[in-house]
């Protein structure tokens, strides 16, 4: 799944530093796993929302992830403040986990 | 520019206070349950409706089986219903009465002293799951996301409930003329109602909503769950129809066929599952979990040669019904907890511990935090000790009882050990 985003470059930076953000019960990182949905940069107001969702609402260890999200995008943009958003519309399913995802996951 | 899709939500879960208690709870019951067992094996195979039986099966059926279950469905509803837990009292006040009253009504059947203590327990277990119910039943109805798993678990504590009642009434009709026959009569509708309404429904339905979604699987059918849901609920009604109005014993027949097509239905559903995974990698607490749906198959076996027995003979076969209720509680029932427990409870202490470390640096996989090679010398212990005492009962050989209840106490420890282990696990992180 493309995750949409109004900044492409500032975008590939945000999933290159998301992609260690991982499904622990799954050990697949949340980009490959097609959790993010939107990355947005309000660079004069110095902010960056992450639209994200998760595999089940309720999930155990959704506010985990949620946190971890957010300390990656702080870690790729200090100087900008961070904001996860957490959408369940549309909710996950397994055809947005990525090919690389896909191939991960039956080696394993 | 910021525009985000709607219908967002929170992800509060219910926190690890509330669970944990009940999981350090069924641990130790599962002990107790196994060293009675291994206490008392000579006794095995006189008769069912022994004191010490009942203390064995009361251990593993309130204090391992329902305890343990009752603590990972308030973590695990919120995920089926997609709504938060109503409320945390209510479950901590679900667990004061259950952790309260299990020993005391045990007590009270390895001493046969159906006294008022044990009529006190029994009220005490009945109000535990009462305050599930409730908070249950609001959680549900506050979640406003209805779905056929949600029905398999309410419905399944109403079995609960109502088995808990019965059981009560039995307890006072010891003391008090309450029933029109001898407690020993409603054994079997008292059993039924629990391991059918309460275990096989509520297994089957967190059993459906969490196999595909541990083993990532597209599978998904509705309409067999409802199935499978009419099944279990019609072949019990009926069977509490049958033993209210004292039917020919033939039409048993009925509400054993309707369970047995049921279980047969959710075994398609698990192979269904397991084919149409995603990850294909099965781990080895999948693999005892997805065994345990095997193993729904054997009290199917000894029912047929019961209730054949019955029809033909009127006479019972003890050791049959002994082996019958061992393969319930140290079948079925123990092995998804074994599996199942492994799947969730290092995700609770993993949260626990490393939740406000998250991104913050490397932290240990929650599969991490227990021993993998403890967890399978415990399912090799369980299996053998599995095996054997059912062959031993079958046999009618003490040596092969005393060996394979020895077993079970070894799995027991093993068990006792990893979750020790996971509770005592501190961050190896600094902060």
């Amino acid at each position: 799944m493309n995750v949409i985003s109004n900044n492409n470059i500032q975008c590939t930076i945000a999933l290159a530093g998301l992609q260690n953000v991982i499904d622990p019960e799954i050990g697949l990182n949340i980009v490959d796993l097609g959790l993010v949905y939107q990355i947005d940069f309000d660079e004069e107001g110095k902010k960056v929302f992450c639209s994200m969702t998760l595999t089940t609402q309720f999930c155990p260890m959704g506010e985990s992830i949620t946190s971890a999200a957010k300390e990656s995008l702080k870690l790729s943009f200090p100087e900008l403040e961070p904001t996860i958003e957490l959408t369940f519309d549309p909710p996950w399913n397994h055809e947005m986990i990525s090919d690389e995802g896909r191939e991960f996951l039956n080696e394993r | 520019m910021f525009s985000v899709a709607g219908n967002t939500g929170n992800t509060k879960t219910t926190s690890y206070k509330v669970v944990l208690p009940f999981y350090a709870y069924g641990a130790i019951s599962f002990l107790a349950g196994s060293f009675l067992l291994f206490y008392t094996s000579r006794t095995a195979s006189v008769h069912y409706f022994t004191p010490h039986n009942l203390a064995i099966v009361h251990t593993m059926a309130l204090g391992w089986g329902t305890v343990m279950i009752l603590g990972a469905s308030h973590q695990l509803v919120p995920v089926m219903i997609e709504g938060k837990l109503y409320s945390n009292t209510l479950a901590y006040l679900s667990f004061l009465f259950a952790a309260l009253s299990i020993p005391v009504l045990v007590y009270g059947f390895y001493h046969f002293d159906m006294g008022h203590f044990s009529q006190w327990a029994g009220i005490g277990v009945v109000l535990a799951i009462l305050c599930y119910f409730l908070n249950l039943a609001i959680s549900m109805v506050k979640s406003n996301h209805e779905n056929v798993h949600a029905y398999f678990v309410l419905t399944a504590v109403l079995w609960l409930l109502t088995t808990a009642i019965v059981g009560v009434l039995m307890i006072y009709n010891f003391s008090y003329d309450l029933l029109p026959k001898n407690s020993l009569d409603y054994l079997p509708l008292h059993a039924h109602l629990g391991i059918v309404g309460w275990f096989l429904l509520l297994v089957m339905g967190v059993g459906s909503r969490l196999i595909p979604m541990f083993l990532i699987s597209k599978y998904n059918n509705k309409k067999q769950l409802w199935w499978i849901y009419g099944l279990i609920n019609g072949g019990l009604i009926f069977f509490v129809f049958i033993f209210l109005w004292g039917l020919p014993r033939f039409f048993l027949l009925v509400p054993l066929f309707s369970v047995a097509a049921a279980i047969l239905l959710f075994g398609n559903f698990c192979v269904m599952s397991y084919k149409a995974r995603i990850r294909k990698k099965v781990d080895e607490q999948m693999k005892i979990s997805l065994l345990s749906v095997l193993m729904m198959c054997l009290p199917i076996l000894f029912l047929i040669f019961i209730i054949t027995g019955l029809i033909t003979t009127h006479a019972q076969d003890l050791r049959i019904m002994i082996s019958y209720g061992f393969v319930i509680f140290f079948g079925w029932i123990t092995a998804i907890i074994l599996g199942m427990t492994f799947k969730t409870l290092p995700f609770i202490i993993w949260n626990r511990t490393y939740h406000h470390l998250a991104g913050k640096g490397k932290t240990p996989n929650p599969k991490d935090l227990f021993s993998e090679p403890v967890f399978k010398w415990m399912s090799i212990a369980y299996l053998s000790g599995f095996v054997l005492f059912t062959a031993g009962v079958l046999l009618h050989f003490m040596l092969i009882l005393q060996i394979a209840s020895a077993l079970l106490v070894l799995c027991s420890i093993l068990y006792n050990w990893n979750i020790l282990k996971l509770f005592l696990h501190k961050s190896q992180i600094k902060s």
